[in-house]
């Protein structure tokens, strides 16, 4: 998608991009009305300055960068000044979703290991494994080197498989994959 | 190292980001708040450092470089006009006067106390040399006094004599010396290769009394064949008139000090009296000293005279050729060097400058882009 030329292309991005880019930001912020108001301020701010977007570099990993930079600023000024908001959404609204008491356990523990998580090391993280991103794009996104996102993700997942809410669940995977080789 | 699953990760974000709906009016909010906020004319510029290198940020970083090479340039100039300012009214041993044949001997001692060489002229004397004359213009400051001008002269001469006749040139010239009522200062002979047992050549210094300075070195310039001839000479007369005047000045705060010690009772009054006789003695004796030094090198003229034997290579003679033109050669190839090594510490200071400022741009260009996007 190229750098747009009116509302219109703000609109094909936001059906394109919005839900994602919602979701991203709240695994990055923990709280779903910071990643509203993160994002809505990112489109507009990605809208406004457009022509920074050159026609060779792609637009994925250009409006994370936005997503990301928003997020951090947030993070860095908003929230800690602000009392101490509700960390929604409360997970059991999963249980109305998808009745899974196990899925919804894992996703608990996944949430408070990534709230332990440093926020360099969760960015890269939410950006490799839900966004999808490729290392080259998260590079771009956060303004980083390849090699940097590369040794991001290892310490990421490092810190992740000890994080006491994660220590079995990598164990039984390991252990899964284990029995599968085997 | 042990990691967390990919997969189980993955699966697991999902589950946790897709744990609430996206509302729908959210993305209309949006819409609204750009289209009031949409600028009227999309040919305008939008502000941003990541598309186009401005031609501010081009006159920025001229200006920087301006001043980085100003800064590294202005020192080193000023140090190097400092240096040649140095040379010229410099230590008087090794200094040559701005006209190549003028050359200036040292005295025998130093005449000011401070060392410094901005002390060695005057005030209100311009100290201008003219070659071989051994006259000096003075200023008019100077002439005001009602005391003699004070010339100090000094003058060096080479001669080459025939063969075995350095000891005897030596002897014309002491009796010279001598004749107009001067004295030998120091004598130095050296018996050469070329010759057993007789000196080829030495130096021999005379001082005469001022007025029959220039009277000696016509005369010596008989003695043998004169091969260079230098004189100079120096006012020194205001330099004279302000050590007189403050030796004067001392001497009557010296006296008045002595009156109030007769009238001091206790003996706190008399120490610190005592105390301030004691400077101020200690101070009329070294301006007195500074004086005396003065007043006998305006008294006597100093003449420093190189004998050497004929085809013996002495060292004030003067260099011609390809003797000369390698002695060029070597000198220009220190002082390139010199230079070069002189440069080396400013250009080392401006790459390290723009190397910080290189550094700093990019850092806050990099906080920019963040803070646009």
């Amino acid at each position: 998608m190229e750098g747009s030329t009116g509302v219109d292309d703000l609109q094909a991005w936001l059906a394109e991009c919005y839900p994602q880019s919602v979701r991203t930001a709240y695994l990055i912020l923990g709280n779903r009305l910071d990643a509203e108001d993160a994002v809505q301020e990112s489109f507009l701010r990605a809208w406004k300055f457009r022509d920074s977007l050159s026609k060779e570099s792609s637009f994925k990993p250009w409006l994370y960068r936005v997503v990301v930079n928003t997020c951090n600023s947030k993070l860095r000024h908003d929230i800690p000044r602000r009392e101490g908001r509700v960390n929604d959404v409360n997970l059991v609204d999963i249980a109305t979703y998808d009745d899974l008491p196990g899925r919804i356990a894992l996703s608990n523990d996944v949430m408070s290991a990534l709230r332990d998580l440093p926020v360099h090391l969760r960015v890269v993280v939410v950006l490799r494994y839900y966004a999808d991103l490729s290392e080259r794009e998260i590079a771009i996104a956060i303004a980083r080197k390849q090699g940097t996102v590369k040794s991001r993700l290892n310490e990421a997942r490092s810190r992740l498989a000890l994080h006491p809410a994660l220590r079995s669940e990598s164990s039984r995977s390991s252990t899964t994959s284990k029995e599968v080789t085997g | 190292m042990t990691m967390i699953d990919e997969d189980v990760l993955i699966n697991a974000l999902n589950d946790v980001a897709s744990a609430f709906e996206i509302s729908p009016d959210a993305t209309d909010r949006i819409l609204t708040e750009a289209q009031a906020n949409e600028p009227p004319s999309r040919s305008r510029h939008v502000p941003t450092l990541i598309s186009q290198p401005s031609r501010g940020r081009a006159l920025l970083v001229a200006a920087a470089l301006i001043v980085i090479v100003a800064g590294v340039s202005v020192p080193l100039f000023r140090s190097e006009g400092n240096s040649n300012k140095i040379a010229a009214f410099g230590p008087l041993g090794s200094r040559h006067a701005s006209q190549g044949s003028v050359t200036t001997t040292a005295p025998p001692l130093a005449i000011s106390g401070t060392g410094s060489a901005a002390a060695l002229l005057p005030p209100g004397v311009s100290g201008k040399t003219l070659n071989g004359t051994g006259l000096t213009q003075v200023s008019a400051n100077a002439l005001k006094t009602s005391t003699s001008l004070k010339i100090e002269s000094s003058g060096s001469i080479a001669l080459t004599v025939a063969k075995g006749h350095v000891e005897s040139a030596f002897t014309r010239l002491s009796k010279l010396a001598t004749s107009d009522g001067g004295f030998v200062d120091s004598t130095e002979a050296n018996v050469g290769s070329r010759t057993s047992g007789k000196f080829s050549y030495g130096t021999i210094v005379v001082q005469v009394p001022q007025r029959n300075f220039a009277k000696l070195v016509a005369q010596a310039q008989r003695v043998g064949h004169e091969t260079s001839v230098n004189t100079s000479s120096n006012d020194v007369t205001a330099q004279y008139v302000d050590l007189q005047a403050h030796i004067t000045a001392l001497e009557a705060s010296r006296r008045q000090y002595l009156v109030i010690m007769t009238k001091a009772t206790t003996i706190e009054g008399i120490l610190a009296v005592q105390s301030q006789l004691n400077t101020l003695q200690s101070q009329i004796e070294q301006l007195q000293g500074q004086l005396n030094v003065l007043s006998h090198e305006t008294t006597y003229g100093t003449l420093t005279v190189a004998v050497s034997e004929v085809g013996h290579a002495h060292g004030s003679t003067p260099l011609t050729g390809f003797s000369k033109a390698w002695h060029d050669s070597v000198s220009g190839f220190i002082s390139g060097f010199q230079w070069l090594l002189r440069l080396a510490g400013p250009i080392l200071f401006a790459v390290l400058a723009l190397g910080a400022l290189f550094t700093l741009a990019k850092f806050a260009r990099r906080v920019v882009r963040r803070r646009r996007l």
